[in-house]
């Protein structure tokens, strides 16, 4: 079923069932109007653009470019242009053409989920405008590059490839290119669409982003670093996290012979020892092959499983945060802050599944002051723009923190980003655009922003302290032209004549000796006065 | 000399004038070289200061003046709260200087305009800022007054004007600048008092008294009836609050040539206050009391037992019971408040004056001089003020 043979950068690719889709999908929305579904194929095509390159090391060059059509009013075409690993050719008409087939059924936290983003684009599209999705894409190390034009039989859910090309390759890129045609709303879509890309260059300041828009603007967002976070690992899952339903879907894709094996070989923290000891306390046995299970033993395994508590906590590698050197430079890159903090904080369990908080601070600057701190929210790396009010975060930094102990003030140039990655996050509602307030994601995020607060408090504290200097010594020296002048008007009748030049000078000299932490900004009088013109 | 033709001022200034010019230039110029030598020698450069304050008021009880105490301040540029004040006070001595050495006489509102400009500095925050070396008059007066006690020189010292407000006549001859000028011949019009009293000369009187009016009208009527001729007076008016040059020159008056001087004010506090201010001096310019003081100058009226008479001494009232009912005019709130505040100034605390204010307070009562003329101007120049005088019916 594996397709290893190609190389460690390919993905794997099963089929699930359709079932299982809808199983897995039932809350999958953001189609529900034009402007919503224009925002989300440029969301769900960038996130696989992202995908199919930052998780492989190699820093991504996105371009995006939406047209509207010329004759045709709410017709657009959206393509996306990535660097990445590309796809081999005999995947892509069911990579874009197959509903729920998928690269991402495994346990690693990617963007998307299952990779149903882009079909449901290609669906989309093929439903309001009825063009055929077109894919250009070079595989890492292919010499071809390779063309399709495909739809797809909604009835029989799979691909009708109508066009098919390949020719060798001149030069030495890789990745793919997807154009779809798609109903949209630019003008109400507009605003958001530009926002999700702005949030995103964000936390990939190791991405180049371009983007043009049906206004013909163009949005550029330059790499600022090298240095990319580390690729998540797969890893398998972890008993306290399954359910009944991945519980069979599990059993029936290993090719485990007894339950003993199964344990062993499907899940983290199992090992011959645990798995024995967990058998023994529930009554298994060992020899069963899991596919022989009845629902009722199914049931009572996926229950035993979740409530053990001798397994060994989850595994986090398999996790991708951005880290906080990134959210620094990504803050520091679009916001221009005065001052940026950020902490990745140690992982936590939720319901079984590894999870990882990451908090950063950005402020001053060109950061416009407002009533609130502007708060920048993800979950897996995606920016989450809707219903914001009822998002934890939003809690967290509105109403658990008192700002003025950290020296805000309202209205003030504050943004926070709030990072929640992990295999399993807790929605509020379908859209996925906000996270419930789960008391330990909550004591996180709380804990992240009062660590980057306090640094921000300090940084204030400095920075009050240079200013008080600052102004102390200025208080002192605007006056010294005026003064230096007044005196040397007495000595214009005697000898020696005293030059205001020489009494300023004088006066700084004692100014300076006066204050012992002189600011260093200040080497000259005419550091702080200025002509009148 | 060709009209038109320009003529240095210095030649055209008094004697007197060029005289004092180069008094105050010296002076002034002593005391801030030595602040100049501080800055040069890395000193911190500060000036000591007399304080104008109403705790370093004093009232000497034995010359019967207000003075200054000996309370000194520092006004140090190096210090925070004093950069500002001590910019602005040598900017308006360097002013102050340069009028002089220009042969200038400046205003205290030419010195606010001359002194009055803008710094521009970059703040703390690093945005540009604008501040004035002064804002308002007030402002600019005030450093002006510390330079007068710091260096020792009033304002008329370093010729600096202000607007003429008091008049004189009499029979009597002075020298202002050059001129002689005979206070016996200025028709209905009067001699008014020059910013510098003490650049004048007196050259001979012929006169008994000083009488002082508080109300610009009644000096005139009682100059037009001859007053002055014929009891033999120096007549002069505040025309209300007394400014500088009138206090000393009545000074002057008193001291130098041996007159009483008599004042004459509104039967009210703020008359009371007239009074207080040309005897003893006042809060705000203590630190001139000595020169501008009149400490016996005697409050010859209108006081409340010449409206009401006094049963302890027999004394009758000047009014009918009729007139009274005419011209008192009822007294406000802050005549009341006035009388109270006045009630614990040192130098009010005399059995006559508690017996004048005790009076008010009861009859809640105060009349202007004008209701005396009201009666008959005969009665207030030939009976009233005489009687006055002659039975010495006065508070001193």
């Amino acid at each position: 079923m594996s397709s290893k043979s190609v190389g460690d950068t390919v993905e794997k690719f099963k089929s699930i069932s359709p079932a299982e889709f809808f199983y897995r999908n039932k809350e999958i929305a953001g189609f529900s109007n034009p402007a919503r579904a224009l925002y989300q194929s440029v969301r769900e095509l960038l996130e696989n653009a992202l995908d199919a390159t930052d998780a492989h090391g190699i820093l991504p060059d996105i371009e995006i470019t939406i047209t509207r059509d010329k004759s045709k009013s709410f017709v657009y075409r959206i393509t996306v242009k990535d660097n990445g690993i590309g796809i081999p050719p005999h995947y892509v008409p069911d990579a874009f053409g197959r509903v729920l087939f998928s690269s991402k059924y495994v346990l690693r936290q990617t963007r998307g989920m299952f990779g149903l983003g882009a079909k449901m684009v290609v669906l989309y599209g093929q439903m309001t405008v009825g063009e055929p999705v077109e894919i250009i894409t070079s595989p890492i190390g292919s010499r071809r590059v390779y063309a399709f034009k495909i739809m797809i039989d909604i009835k029989e859910n799979k691909p009708i490839v109508l066009y098919k090309a390949s020719w060798p390759k001149n030069s030495d890129w890789h990745g793919t290119i997807v154009r779809v045609a798609i109903e949209g709303d630019w003008g109400r879509a507009r605003q958001r669409v530009i926002e999700y890309v702005r949030r995103t260059a964000i936390v990939t300041p190791y991405a180049n982003i371009v983007m043009l828009t049906p206004d013909n603007e163009v949005y550029v967002y330059r790499r600022v670093t090298e240095s990319l976070p580390p690729p998540p690992r797969e890893t398998k899952p972890h008993p306290h996290g399954i359910d009944l339903e991945m519980l069979k879907m599990l059993i029936k894709s290993s090719d485990a012979k007894t339950l003993e094996e199964f344990l062993i070989k499907e899940f983290q923290g199992v090992g011959k020892v645990t798995a024995e000891r967990f058998m023994r306390q529930y009554g298994f046995d060992p020899n069963r092959d899991p596919r022989t299970f009845t629902q009722e033993e199914l049931e009572k395994l996926a229950k035993a499983l979740k409530e053990y508590s001798e397994f060994r906590a989850p595994r986090a590698d398999h996790l991708s945060p951005i880290g906080a050197e990134l959210i620094k430079l990504g803050l520091q890159a679009i916001l221009k802050p005065e001052f940026v903090e950020a902490v990745t904080r140690k992982p936590v369990v939720y319901e079984g599944h590894a999870l990882i908080v990451e908090v950063g601070l950005a402020y001053g600057g060109a950061i416009p002051p407002s009533d609130h701190p502007i708060l920048l929210r993800y979950a897996n790396k995606i920016p989450l723009l809707y219903d914001e009010k009822s998002d934890v975060s939003w809690k967290v930094v509105a109403e658990n923190i008192d700002w003025s102990y950290y020296g805000i003030q309202f209205p003030a140039p504050l943004a926070i980003l709030v990072h929640v990655c992990g295999t399993k996050i807790p929605y509020k509602g379908v859209g996925k655009e906000s996270i419930a307030d789960v008391p330990v994601i909550e004591s996180e995020i709380e804990n992240g922003l009062r660590q980057v607060a306090r640094a921000l408090k300090a940084y204030l504290a400095k920075k009050r302290r240079e200013e008080e200097l600052q102004r102390k010594a200025i208080t002192l020296i605007k006056y010294i032209p005026e003064v230096a002048r007044s005196l040397a008007v007495f000595t214009r009748a005697s000898e020696p004549k005293i030059s205001p030049e020489e009494l300023e000078k004088k006066l700084f000299e004692l100014v300076k000796r006066r204050l012992p932490e002189f600011p260093t900004n200040i080497k000259d009088v005419k550091d702080v006065v200025l002509s009148i013109e | 000399m060709f009209p038109g033709e320009r003529v240095p001022i210095s030649s055209l200034s008094s004697s007197i004038d060029v005289k004092a010019r180069r008094e105050a230039m010296e002076k002034l110029r002593q005391k801030f070289l030595e602040l100049l030598k501080k800055v040069l020698n890395g000193e911190e450069p500060k000036m000591i200061i007399p304080k104008r304050t109403l705790s370093n008021t004093i009232y000497d009880k034995e010359r019967k003046l207000l003075l200054l105490g000996s309370e000194t301040f520092e006004r140090n540029f190096l210090d925070m709260r004093e950069a500002r004040k001590f910019m602005q006070t040598v900017l308006m001595a360097s002013i102050i200087y340069e009028a002089l050495v220009n042969n200038e006489y400046p205003t205290i509102r030419d010195l606010y305009y001359r002194g009055k400009h803008t710094i521009r500095y970059r703040d703390h925050r690093g945005r540009v800022e604008e501040e004035n070396t002064w804002d308002e008059q007030r402002e600019s007066d005030a450093v002006l007054r510390d330079i007068e006690v710091y260096v020792g020189l009033l304002r008329e010292d370093m010729l600096i004007l202000s607007k003429e407000k008091g008049k004189v006549v009499g029979d009597m001859r002075i020298r202002s600048g050059d001129d002689v000028i005979d206070l016996s011949k200025m028709g209905h019009g009067a001699y008014a008092i020059e910013p510098t009293p003490d650049l004048i000369e007196f050259i001979d009187v012929n006169a008994e008294f000083v009488l002082v009016v508080e109300k610009d009208a009644v000096f005139q009527q009682l100059h037009r009836a001859g007053f002055w001729k014929k009891y033999k007076a120096i007549l002069v008016t505040s025309a209300g609050q007394p400014d500088r040059a009138t206090r000393r020159f009545v000074r002057r008056l008193n001291e130098e040539l041996g007159l009483p001087v008599y004042i004459l004010t509104d039967a009210d506090p703020y008359g009371w206050y007239i009074y207080s201010v040309f005897k003893i001096g006042s809060i705000t310019l203590s630190y001139e009391s000595e020169r501008l003081a009149t400490p016996k100058a005697k409050f010859l009226g209108v006081s409340m037992t010449d409206i009401f008479g006094d049963p302890e001494t027999g004394k009758k009232p000047y009014l009918t019971e009729a007139e009274r009912k005419n011209f008192i005019i009822k007294a406000k709130k802050t005549d009341i408040k006035r009388a109270q505040e006045l009630m614990n100034y040192e130098w009010f605390k005399t059995p006559k004056w508690m017996k004048e204010i005790d009076l008010f307070l009861k009859k809640q009562s105060k009349l202007e001089i004008e209701a005396l003329t009201g009666k008959g101007l005969r009665f207030l120049m030939d009976t009233y003020l005489p009687t006055k005088i002659e039975t010495q019916d006065f508070i001193d």
